[in-house]
């Protein structure tokens, strides 16, 4: 008996010299919730339907519940997948779409009746039997997808991207609607997205994905705080990226201008990558507060609804901060950027 | 400037206007005169008309080499669209599915008879199977062997039509139903087909009309006894023009509008259930 | 991996299996037709058999050198252009009118193009039967409306000829035209009439710029159909009057001389195979902003 509901191992997907997926291992167990994560093109939707059954590996092993599925139809696997469209059948009522894959496994009408009625109550349908897709919002068909692939009750649920031809504030909701329904539930699932906020809030672990690989798995906090590459740390969020070289014990910037900063471990000699997040940074307009420090000028600054964003001109640098308060600074005011060294990434 | 302007698109569209009404005018009157001319009661073609009658109906309806001429047409027409309906949507399935460089060659391999004029379809077809036998019969002269010959125009319109159908569905739509649980069959009948009915339909009456209005290869293919309307029509026409022929004319339109209203009316019913 | 190659196996099979019927029927019968063409069009001919199985160019020749060939082939050739130019020409008025102003024109022209579409060939050619001839419609209405004091003639003239043939081809060019212009937006008119353009200005530099491949495909289109269609000419032109297809008609069942009869059609494919390269060749590349 297997602990995990889906193993896959060194699994690799090969369309001539194109490799879209290589050699992924990763295993998800019963009841969790695991993201892949990454940009288009990362492999993370090739991946998630060899899976589903719709491509087949050229290389490696999948096993569902345990039981190796390579080359088994999508049809006689036991997922089921909630697609970005949604994918309902346009010329069936809502009713018919749920009942479909209980029609598919022979279960008797009286329980079909029974489990479609339930379900609409889930997703908070209910009264929606007869309508046709066309007759229903965005946010109304995703919620019949999620309910058609619920009802059948599969080992592993897969989400492929389901909410991102939505607007934002119906993804918000649904994707609170998703993490209930976890909560309620405990179905297993495998979520696609190149969204790191959907990543974040939704998964037990999140998988990020590049050229076809996994780049970090993890829990979403550890992946947020201890990103294991550039690429991980870059994806995660919006980043100030400072170009600096390390010589003589001293930190400058490309044009040679000496940076006073502090790194927890010192940095070894030659040309870095120094990132820090927007919203790590603290201005003040006399003292620094911070153990690192820049003197800049305020050259911009917008308004983003629940915070603003200082664009600073520090030397041959430009770095943007968070705040959340308006501060008393106009553009050509000059203000002290300063940060935890802690709060710093170096790469090189 | 501006006022010159406006008088120069003012003539333009007047121009235009005239056109369109001319063509128009043109269009229909072929049409309009032959259905007029069948109710006339006189022995021949002239203007005005004198009398009115049924009485080349009855005439036509009463002549035996009429009456089996446009059952042949019928039947030569309902074989053909079966053929091309059932080649040319199972052929568009599978080159829908793909797409690489066979399936293009494919598609215009298809599309090749569409070029050939009829005439040479007909010629061609009399000399090669001119003697071939099939389960002991002449095929030459033979019903079936004009629903061959038209199956090749109706089965590449059908499979061009039916083609940009299936590309249009949507693939993910298709999975779902694969994920649900369907095999390739039922996911077929019950996705893909009711979604394709129109195409369908509409790819049946398209190669049944171009099957009753075709005549270039019924005319090489055919005998005294397998002759199609049109066949007859055009053998009819230099030695007796009579109104007789209108009534034939009318009867061919009749065929095609009844067969469009029957569509039309089908696809009607179908839009009533679902709305 | 035998699970792999079996799954492939399966779906080559099944791609195969749907292709077939029509493979069945484009080998067995088209190719068949075509090859069984050629091949006669090198058989010998001594009346009163059909053929005689050989394998000379006599028929090639008498194509090239035979008075009444070359002058159906001409008649062919000039009466083809002649219609699919004025077809075009219509239909690119009428389609334009039909993108111009859809809700009022669109159903109602569409429509009417569908006449010649769904009539069959001879039904037209008697239609216009009623309508040429001295005691025909149009010679009764013209002496009745005073223009003309004599019933007029125009059955078995070339006008009348040339007539049918336009009919027959129009509604291809309009609807192909018509798929062209519709894809094109209409928002470019304005936004050329907003920039100062007058509205000739607007046709020459937006408009057929934008529809020239429609009008290319359409032209072609409509040059192939009126290649094949003979019994409008010979039917409502003068007996003189003889066309390839006519003459594919005379040789095969007038005097039984299917090799030359296969010659000429031959021809014939050559001819159309032959307009395909070059317009393929010229065609313009379609742009989409």
């Amino acid at each position: 008996m297997s602990e995990s509901i889906l193993e896959l191992e060194r699994v690799r997907l090969q369309y001539g010299p194109v490799v879209a997926v290589d050699d992924v291992t990763v295993a998800v167990g019963r009841g969790e919730f695991v993201t892949l994560l990454g940009p288009s093109g990362s492999g993370k939707t090739s991946t998630l339907r060899l899976v589903g059954g719709f491509e087949h590996p050229t290389g490696g092993v999948i096993r569902i519940a345990g039981r190796p599925v390579n080359g088994l139809p999508a049809n006689r696997r036991d997922t089921a997948t909630i697609f970005q469209s949604g994918a309902l059948f346009p010329h069936k009522t809502v009713a018919e779409n749920i009942a479909y894959g209980l029609r598919m496994r022979r279960v008797p009408a009286a329980e079909i009746a029974r489990r479609v009625a339930e379900m609409l109550e889930i997703v908070a349908l209910p009264g929606f039997e007869h309508r046709y897709p066309a007759e229903m919002s965005g946010g109304q068909r995703q919620r019949v997808a999620l309910a058609r692939s619920l009802v059948v009750r599969p080992s592993l649920l897969l989400f492929d991207e389901p909410l991102s031809a939505l607007d934002l504030a119906l993804k918000l909701q649904l994707r609170a609607e998703i993490k209930r329904l976890h909560a309620e539930l405990g179905f297993s699932a495998v979520f696609v997205t190149h969204d790191q906020g959907e990543a974040l809030s939704l998964s037990d672990r999140v998988a990020v994905m590049q050229k076809g690989r996994i780049e970090q798995i993890d829990r979403p906090d550890t992946l947020y705080n201890r990103p294991a590459s550039e690429f991980v740390y870059t994806f995660m969020g919006e980043s100030n990226r400072l170009d600096v070289t390390v010589g003589g014990g001293a930190i400058r910037d490309l044009q040679g201008h000496l940076l006073p900063l502090t790194l927890e471990d010192g940095l070894a000699e030659g040309a870095w990558r120094l990132y820090l997040r927007p919203s790590r940074l603290h201005l003040s307009e006399h003292e620094p507060v911070r153990s690192n420090a820049l003197r800049c000028t305020v050259s911009m600054v917008e308004f983003l609804g629940d915070h603003f964003r200082y664009h600073l001109a520090c030397h041959g640098l430009r770095l943007m901060c968070d705040v959340s308060a308006k501060l008393g600074l106009s553009e050509g005011s000059d203000v002290i950027a300063s940060w935890d060294g802690a709060d710093m990434r170096a790469y090189r | 400037m501006r006022r010159s302007g406006d008088i120069t698109a003012r003539l333009l569209w007047a121009a235009g206007l005239l056109v369109l009404g001319v063509v128009s005018v043109y269009v229909a009157l072929p049409v309009a005169i032959a259905f007029v001319m069948s109710f006339s009661g006189g022995q021949i073609l002239r203007f005005p008309i004198q009398s009115w009658s049924l009485r080349w109906y009855a005439d036509f309806f009463g002549s035996p080499q009429y009456v089996d001429a446009l059952v042949n047409t019928l039947v030569i027409a309902l074989g053909a669209t079966v053929l091309s309906v059932a080649a040319g949507t199972a052929s568009a399935w599978a080159i829908s599915r793909r797409k690489n460089l066979a399936t293009g060659a494919l598609t215009l391999l298809h599309m090749l008879p569409l070029f050939v004029p009829g005439v040479v379809l007909g010629l061609g077809i009399a000399i090669t199977f001119g003697n071939v036998r099939l389960f002991g019969m002449d095929l030459y002269g033979t019903r079936f062997i004009v629903m061959l010959a038209h199956s090749l125009w109706g089965m590449p319109l059908v499979m061009m039509l039916m083609e940009t159908t299936f590309r249009s569905l949507d693939r993910q739509v298709l999975e779902a139903s694969r994920d649900l649980g369907a095999g390739p069959f039922t996911t077929f009948r019950e996705i893909v087909l009711p979604e394709v009915r129109t195409a369908i339909l509409s790819s049946a009456l398209f190669s049944f009309v171009v099957s009753v209005n075709e005549f270039y290869m019924a005319l090489f293919l055919t005998t005294r006894d397998t002759q199609t309307l049109p066949v007859l029509m055009w053998l009819s026409l230099r030695s007796a023009g009579s109104p007789r022929l209108a009534v034939a004319a009318v009867v061919l339109m009749t065929i095609v509008l009844v067969s469009l209203v029957l569509l039309a009316s089908g696809l009607r019913r179908k839009e009533r259930v679902r709305g | 991996m035998t699970d792999a190659r079996r799954r492939r196996t399966g779906e080559a099979l099944g791609f195969w299996l749907l292709l077939a019927p029509s493979l069945l029927l484009l080998v067995l019968v088209f190719a068949r037709t075509v090859a069984g063409v050629v091949r006669m069009s090198f058989n010998g001919w001594t009346p009163p058999s059909f053929y005689v199985e050989d394998v000379v160019l006599d028929h090639y020749v008498r194509l090239a050198t035979d008075p009444l060939i070359r002058e159906a082939a001409f008649n062919t050739v000039v009466l083809a252009f002649q219609a699919a130019l004025t077809s075009v020409v219509l239909a690119y008025v009428m389609t334009l009118i039909v993108w111009l102003r859809p809700k009022r024109f669109r159903l109602t022209v569409i429509g009417l193009m569908l006449c010649p579409l769904l009539a069959s060939e001879i039904s037209i050619i008697f239609g216009w039967w009623l309508v040429l001839p001295r005691n025909g419609l149009l010679s009764y209405m013209l002496v009745g409306s005073g223009l003309v004091s004599e019933k007029i003639n125009l059955l078995y003239t070339e006008f009348a000829a040339f007539l049918g043939l336009v009919y027959a081809i129009l509604p291809y060019s309009f609807f192909i035209l018509l798929s062209v212009m519709d894809r094109q937006d209409r928002l470019l008119i304005e936004a050329s009439a907003d920039l100062g353009a007058s509205p000739l200005s607007t046709f020459r530099e937006v408009v057929l710029p934008l529809t020239w491949r429609g009008v290319v495909l359409a032209f072609s289109q409509a040059l192939i159909w009126a290649f094949g269609i003979y019994a409008t000419p010979s039917a409502l032109g003068p007996d003189t009057l003889w066309t390839m297809g006519q003459r594919i008609q005379e040789e095969m069942i007038g005097r039984a001389n299917w090799p030359l009869a296969s010659a000429i059609a031959v021809a014939m494919i050559a001819a159309i195979a032959l307009l395909l390269v070059v317009m393929r060749t010229v065609e313009p590349k379609e742009r989409t902003a």
